[in-house]
C-alpha cells in the first residue's frame, strides 16, 4: 500500500492510459470516443509532468515535446482508428514526428532516410494494399472487432509500467538519482576494434558531429562493412522472397 | 546531452513500443498489424539515436541503419504475404488463419451485439468521373482464372 | 568319390529339397511355371540316391549274419547354434539304421508322389507354390529323421507341422481347406506343447538333448535310472503327448480327416506316408526312455487300440473316399502304436515291438501312398467328385488305377503274402507274446482283440470302398464329363511302382527279417532273441481278412439290398459310426464352446475392465489439457500475448527482486 502511495504519480497516468487504450478501441457499439481522448490527454499531461526536465534549452525542449507529443498521439490514433486508410496516415504522422526525435537526436542523416523509406516507399506501398484489398471502401467487420483489446492492453500497459518503473528508479527519470551531466564517448566500453580506430568517434567536443554522414559513412563502411554486405544480401534475398511469394494474377484482379 | 533528456526519450520510445505492441495484439487487419509492428521499431530507434546522442558515438545511429534496412525487407515480404493471404480468403482477417490451433476451439466469436456491416452500394456517395471515351474492358475474375 | 560321398551323403539329403525349394521359391516362381516340379523331382532323385547310398554305408557289409554288432551312428557337424551355459545346441545331423530306412521310406516314396503331382496338379494356379512347400517338405521330414539332438528334432517337428499347414490349405479360398488348416495347425500345438515340456525334462533329468550322447551308449541313462527312475514315466509320457498331436491319435486324431482338403499328392505323402508316422519314430526312437516306462507303455498300447478302433469303425460308413483312407491311416497309426506299447510286456520283446512298428510304418507307406494316389487319380478322373455315391463300376473306364488300387487294397486288408500281411501279423504276434506275458497280460490281451477285430474291420471298409468305387453298374458324376480318362503315364507310372512295392515289399523284407536285422544295428535298442513267426496268428489274421472282403463282397456286390436292409435297421449305429462316434462333436461341445466361453469372459473383463482402467489414467493428462489447451486456439495474435504475458511476468519478478536488494 505504501508503495502504491509512492508511486502514485506513475500508476495513476498508466491506468487512465489503460482505460483510454481501451475505450478508444473500434466497436461497433456507439461510444463517446470524447471520454477516451480526455483519459488519455489527461495521462499525457500527467506523464509529461515527470519528463519535464529540471533545466535546459526551451527551444529545445519545446521542439521535443512537439515531436514527442505528435508521435504519441498520432501513434494511439493509428492503433485505435477504425478504417486502415486512416490508420496508415497516421502512421505516416508518427513517422514524421519521429524523424523530428531523431533530429533532435543529432541525426539528420538517419531521419531524412527514415522519412524516404517510411513515408516514400513502405506507406505508399501499404496504401496500395490497402485500396486494393479493400476497394469497396466502408471498413470491414474485423476492423471494427479488435480481439481482446483489454487483456492485450493491460498487459501492454503493465509492461509499459515496468519499464517506467525502472526507468525512476535506477535512470532517474526526474533526476533524482542520476549524474546530470553530459556522457560523451568513454562512457561504454565498445569492442576494441572499434574503439582503437579514432574516425570512427565523433569529436568530443562537438556532440553534433555524430550524426554527420562523414562520420556514420566511416563507421558503417569501416567497422561494420561486413554486417553492411549482409543487410545486403538480405535485402536482395528479401526482394527475390517478394517477388517468388507475390500471387501470379492476371490483368485486373488482386 | 543531459541524463534526464535521455530518459525522456526513452520514455517517448517505450510508449510508441507498447502502443505498436497493443495494435499488434488487438487489430485484426493483417495490414494493421504489420504497421504496429513497424510502430514498435520505431520506439527501438528512438531509443537508440538517443543512446547514441548520449554517449556522443555513432552505433546507435548505424543500429538504426540496420534496423531500418531489415525493417524494409520485413515490410516487402509481408506485403506479398498478406498479398497471397489475401488471394485465399479476400479477407483481410487474420482470424480466418487458425488451422494450426486445436480444432474444436471456437477462434474468435463475435460479440452478440455485432452488427452485420451493410453491404456497400456501389453507387453511394462516391464520386463519378464525367465518362471520358469508352470503358476499359476489364475481364472479371473468373473468366481471368481460366 | 567314395570318400567324398562317405563324408558329405548326410547332408546331402536335406540340401538336396532344399535347394530344390529355393529354386522354386526364388527363379520358378517366375520364369517356366509350367516346369516347377523339374527341380524337385531332380533334388528328390539325389536325396533318393544319396539314402540309398546311406543305408549301405551306416551298417558295416554283411550285416545280416551278426546283427548284434552295434554300429555307431554316422554324424556331420555342421555348425554351432547356440551354447547357453551347459545346454550346447550344435546343428549335427546323425544317422544310423532306423535313419536310414526312414529316410529312404520318405525319399522314395516323395520321389513317387512328386512325379504324380507334377500330372496331377497341372493347370492349378499355385503350381510353384505347391513344389515349393512340397520341396520343404522333404527338407524339413529329412532334417527330422537326420537330427542330432532333440531340439532340432523339435525345430523340423514343427517346421513339418507348417509344411502340413501350408498344404492342407493349398486352395485357401476354400472356407472348408483354410478352417482345416486352422484344426491341423492348432490340434498340432497341443502335441507339440507336450513335446517341448518332455525335451525340457529331459534336458533337467540328464543334462543333455545330444543322442549320441543318450543313445549311443547307454551310460547316461543307466545313471538317471539308479538316480531317479520314476522320471522317466514323466518324460515318456511328455514325449507320447508329441507323438499322440502328430500321429493323430486318440484323442487328438480329429484334424487328419479333415486335412484331406489338400491336394491328393499331399494327403498321400503327409497324411498318410510320411509325417504322420513322426510319432512312431519319435517312440521308437526314444525306446532306450521308453524301456524304463512300462505303464506309459502299456497306455501307449492302450491308446494304440482305441485308436485303431474308433478310426475302423468309423471308416465302416464314410461315403467320401478319401476319408476312409484317412480313417484307415489313423487306425494303421494306432496298430503302430500297439505294436510300440507292447514292449511293455517285457524286456526281451522291447526290439521286437519296434522293429515290428516301424516295419509296419515302411509297409504302410507304400500300400497307404498307392491308396491315396488311386484315390486321387480317381478324383482326377471324375472330376474332383470323391463321393462314393455319385460313381461306381470304373474298372472298366480306368483300369490302371483299378488294379493299383486293388493292389493297394489288398496289401491293407492283409490279404496272405502281401506286404500289409506280414507287418500286421508280426504285430499281432507281438501282441500275442505280450499277452502271455506274465506282466499285465490281461491287458495285452484285451489289445489282442482289439486288433484282432479292427484287423477285420479293415479288410471289410477298404474292400467296402473298392466296391463301391469299382463294382457294380456304371456311373459317373456331371462334373466327370462323358469319358472319363485313365491316368497319364506321369501319374500311372508312379501308380504302378508302388502297386508293385505294396505288393512285394513285405515278402522281400518280412520273413526273410531282411528290414528287422538291419534295423537291430540301431545304436540303444536293447538286444534279444530271434522272434519266431506265429502260424496262428497267421492263420487268424488270413482268415479274418478273406472274411471282411468277403461280407463287403456280400453286402456291396452280390446283394446290395442287404446293405440296404441292415443301414435301416441299425440307423442309430449306422449315424454313430458315420459321426465317428461324435468325437468331433464332443470336442466341440466340451472344449472348443467351453474355451469360447472363457473366451468371450475374458474379452468383456479386457474391454471393459481393464480398458475403463486404462481409459481412466489416459484421461488425467487429457484433463489437464483441456485446462491449457484454449491457448492453442491458432490464432497468432493470442501466441503474441501470451508471450507478452510471459515477459510481463519475468520483467516484474526481476523488478521485484533488484528492488528488495536496494
Amino acid at each position: 500500500m505504501e508503495w502504491t502511495e509512492e508511486n502514485m504519480l506513475l500508476l495513476i497516468p498508466l491506468g487512465l492510459g489503460w482505460l483510454a487504450v481501451w475505450w478508444l478501441m473500434p466497436t461497433n457499439t456507439k461510444r463517446p470516443r470524447i471520454l477516451g481522448g480526455l483519459a488519455a490527454v489527461a495521462a499525457l499531461l500527467m506523464l509529461q509532468m515527470m519528463l519535464l526536465p529540471p533545466a535546459g534549452d526551451l527551444v529545445r525542449n519545446g521542439l521535443f515535446f512537439l515531436f514527442a507529443g505528435t508521435a504519441v498521439i498520432t501513434a494511439g490514433l493509428m492503433i485505435t482508428d477504425r478504417s486502415p486508410v486512416y490508420s496508415a496516415l497516421w502512421f505516416a504522422l508518427v513517422t514524421l514526428a519521429v524523424c523530428g526525435l531523431f533530429l533532435l537526436n543529432s541525426a539528420p542523416f538517419l531521419a531524412a532516410s527514415t522519412i524516404i523509406v517510411y513515408a516514400g516507399a513502405i506507406i505508399v506501398t501499404f496504401m496500395f494494399v490497402i485500396m486494393l484489398a479493400q476497394q469497396s471502401g466502408t471498413s470491414s467487420s474485423y476492423d471494427q472487432q479488435p480481439f481482446q483489446p483489454a487483456v492485450a492492453s493491460l498487459g501492454a500497459f503493465l509492461l509499459l509500467g515496468a519499464l517506467l518503473f525502472t526507468l525512476q528508479e535506477w535512470g532517474g527519470i526526474d533526476g533524482k538519482n542520476a549524474p546530470d551531466e553530459p556522457k560523451t564517448g568513454q562512457f561504454v566500453a565498445l569492442p576494441a576494434g572499434i574503439a582503437a580506430n579514432p574516425l570512427s568517434q565523433a569529436p568530443a567536443d562537438n556532440p553534433r558531429e555524430i550524426g554527420s554522414l562523414r562520420v556514420l559513412g566511416r563507421s558503417l563502411f569501416g567497422d561494420y562493412l561486413f554486417a553492411v554486405e549482409l543487410a545486403g544480401t538480405v535485402l536482395l534475398i528479401a526482394t527475390i522472397g517478394a517477388i517468388a511469394l507475390a500471387p501470379r494474377r492476371s490483368q485486373g484482379t488482386l | 546531452m543531459t541524463a534526464s533528456a535521455l530518459e525522456s526519450q526513452l520514455v517517448v520510445g517505450a510508449i510508441l513500443f507498447i502502443l505498436g505492441m497493443i495494435g499488434f495484439l488487438t487489430r485484426r487487419n493483417l495490414i494493421l498489424i504489420m504497421l504496429s509492428a513497424e510502430l514498435m521499431l520505431h520506439g527501438v530507434s528512438v531509443n537508440l539515436t538517443a543512446f547514441s546522442r548520449y554517449h556522443g558515438n555513432p552505433q546507435g545511429q548505424v543500429f538504426t541503419i540496420f534496423v531500418l534496412t531489415i525493417a524494409a525487407c520485413e515490410a516487402g515480404l509481408a506485403l506479398s504475404l498478406i498479398l497471397s493471404l489475401y488471394q485465399r480468403r479476400k479477407s483481410l482477417d487474420i482470424s480466418l488463419w487458425s488451422k494450426l490451433g486445436e480444432d474444436d476451439l471456437a477462434v474468435f466469436t463475435s460479440p452478440p451485439t455485432a452488427a452485420p456491416v451493410a453491404p456497400a452500394d456501389p453507387n453511394a456517395d462516391l464520386p463519378h468521373l464525367t465518362p471520358a471515351g469508352r470503358m476499359p474492358k476489364t475481364p472479371g475474375p473468373n473468366q481471368a482464372k481460366t | 568319390m567314395t570318400d567324398w560321398l562317405k563324408e558329405n551323403v548326410l547332408w546331402l539329403i536335406p540340401a538336396a529339397p532344399l535347394l530344390a525349394c529355393l529354386w522354386i521359391v526364388l527363379v520358378g516362381q517366375v520364369v517356366r511355371r509350367k516346369y516347377a516340379h523339374r527341380p524337385l523331382v531332380l533334388g528328390l532323385v539325389v536325396s533318393l540316391a544319396a539314402s540309398l547310398y546311406l543305408l549301405t554305408v551306416v551298417v558295416p557289409q554283411g550285416f545280416a549274419h551278426d546283427e548284434h554288432e552295434v554300429s555307431h551312428s554316422v554324424i556331420t557337424f555342421v555348425y554351432q547354434w547356440f551354447k547357453v551355459g551347459t545346454l550346447d545346441i550344435p546343428v549335427t545331423l546323425r544317422a544310423d539304421a532306423m535313419s536310414a530306412l526312414m529316410l529312404t521310406m520318405v525319399t522314395s516314396v516323395s520321389t513317387l508322389v512328386a512325379i504324380f503331382a507334377s500330372s496331377y496338379m497341372k493347370g492349378d494356379p499355385g503350381y510353384p507354390r505347391f513344389f515349393a512347400a512340397m520341396s520343404l517338405f522333404v527338407f524339413s521330414m529329412c532334417m527330422l529323421v537326420l537330427a542330432g539332438n532333440f531340439l532340432l528334432l523339435f525345430v523340423f517337428w514343427e517346421a513339418v507341422g507348417l509344411c502340413s499347414y501350408l498344404l492342407i490349405g493349398f486352395w485357401f479360398q476354400k472356407p472348408s481347406a483354410a478352417a482345416a488348416a486352422k484344426k491341423a495347425f492348432v490340434v498340432n500345438r497341443i502335441g507339440d506343447f507336450g513335446l517341448i515340456l518332455g525335451i525340457l525334462l529331459v534336458w533337467q533329468t540328464c543334462g543333455t538333448l545330444d543322442f549320441a550322447t543318450l543313445f549311443d551308449s547307454s551310460f547316461v541313462i543307466d545313471q538317471m535310472v539308479r538316480q531317479q527312475p520314476e522320471i522317466f514315466h514323466w518324460i515318456c509320457l511328455l514325449l507320447f503327448v508329441g507323438a499322440i498331436g502328430k500321429s493323430a491319435q486318440f484323442p487328438l486324431q480329429v484334424w487328419l480327416p479333415d486335412a484331406m482338403e489338400g491336394p491328393t499328392p499331399v494327403s498321400a505323402l503327409i497324411h498318410a506316408a510320411t509325417m504322420v508316422t513322426a510319432g512312431v519314430y519319435l517312440v521308437a526312437r526314444c525306446t532306450p526312455f521308453f524301456v524304463h516306462a512300462p505303464y506309459i507303455q502299456m497306455a501307449v498300447s492302450g491308446i494304440g487300440a482305441a485308436t485303431a478302433l474308433i478310426a475302423a469303425i468309423t471308416a465302416l460308413t464314410q461315403y467320401d473316399l478319401k476319408r476312409v483312407l484317412a480313417y484307415s491311416t489313423v487306425s494303421q497309426l494306432g496298430y503302430m502304436f500297439m505294436s510300440l506299447g507292447a514292449a511293455g510286456a517285457g524286456e526281451g520283446l522291447a526290439i521286437h515291438a519296434v522293429t515290428f512298428a516301424m516295419f509296419h510304418m515302411f509297409t504302410h507307406a507304400f500300400f497307404k501312398a498307392v491308396l491315396f494316389l488311386s484315390a486321387g487319380s480317381v478324383m482326377h478322373a471324375m472330376g474332383d467328385v470323391i463321393d462314393m455315391r455319385r460313381f461306381s463300376g470304373l474298372r472298366k473306364v480306368l483300369p490302371i488305377t483299378h488294379w493299383t488300387f486293388l493292389a493297394g487294397a489288398l496289401a491293407l486288408a492283409g490279404v496272405p503274402l502281401l506286404s500289409g500281411f506280414w507287418s500286421k501279423d508280426e504285430i499281432l504276434a507281438v501282441l500275442a507274446a505280450a499277452s502271455k506275458g506274465s506282466a499285465h497280460g490281461g491287458f495285452y490281451q484285451v489289445i489282442l482283440g482289439i486288433a484282432l477285430l479292427t484287423s477285420l474291420m479293415t479288410a471289410f471298409y477298404t474292400f467296402r470302398a473298392y466296391f463301391m468305387t469299382f463294382w457294380g453298374p456304371e456311373k459317373f458324376p456331371e462334373e466327370a464329363g462323358h469319358h472319363p480318362h485313365d491316368a497319364p503315364p506321369a501319374m500311372a507310372g508312379p501308380l504302378a511302382i508302388l502297386a508293385i512295392a505294396a505288393l512285394g515289399i513285405g515278402l522281400v523284407t518280412g520273413p526273410t527279417h531282411l528290414y528287422g536285422h538291419y534295423l537291430h544295428h540301431t545304436p540303444g535298442l536293447p538286444h534279444a532273441d530271434e522272434f519266431p513267426l506265429d502260424p496262428v496268428m497267421m492263420a487268424i489274421s488270413s482268415v479274418l481278412a478273406i472274411a471282411g472282403i468277403a461280407v463287403a463282397y456280400l453286402l456291396y456286390v452280390a446283394s446290395p439290398g442287404i446293405a440296404q436292409n441292415l443301414k435301416r435297421s441299425l440307423s442309430i449305429g449306422f449315424k454313430i459310426s458315420q459321426e465317428g462316434l461324435f468325437i468331433d462333436w464332443c470336442g466341440y461341445k466340451f472344449v472348443a464352446a467351453p474355451l469360447r466361453t472363457l473366451a468371450s469372459i475374458c474379452e468383456f473383463f479386457d474391454r471393459w475392465v481393464v480398458d475403463t482402467i486404462v481409459d481412466c489414467f489416459g484421461f488425467i493428462p487429457a484433463l489437464f489439457g483441456s485446462v491449457i489447451r484454449p491457448v492453442q486456439n491458432g490464432m497468432v495474435q493470442n501466441y503474441g500475448l501470451v508471450m507478452m504475458i510471459g515477459l510481463v511476468v519475468c520483467l516484474i519478478s526481476v523488478l521485484r527482486a533488484l528492488a528488495g536488494t536496494m
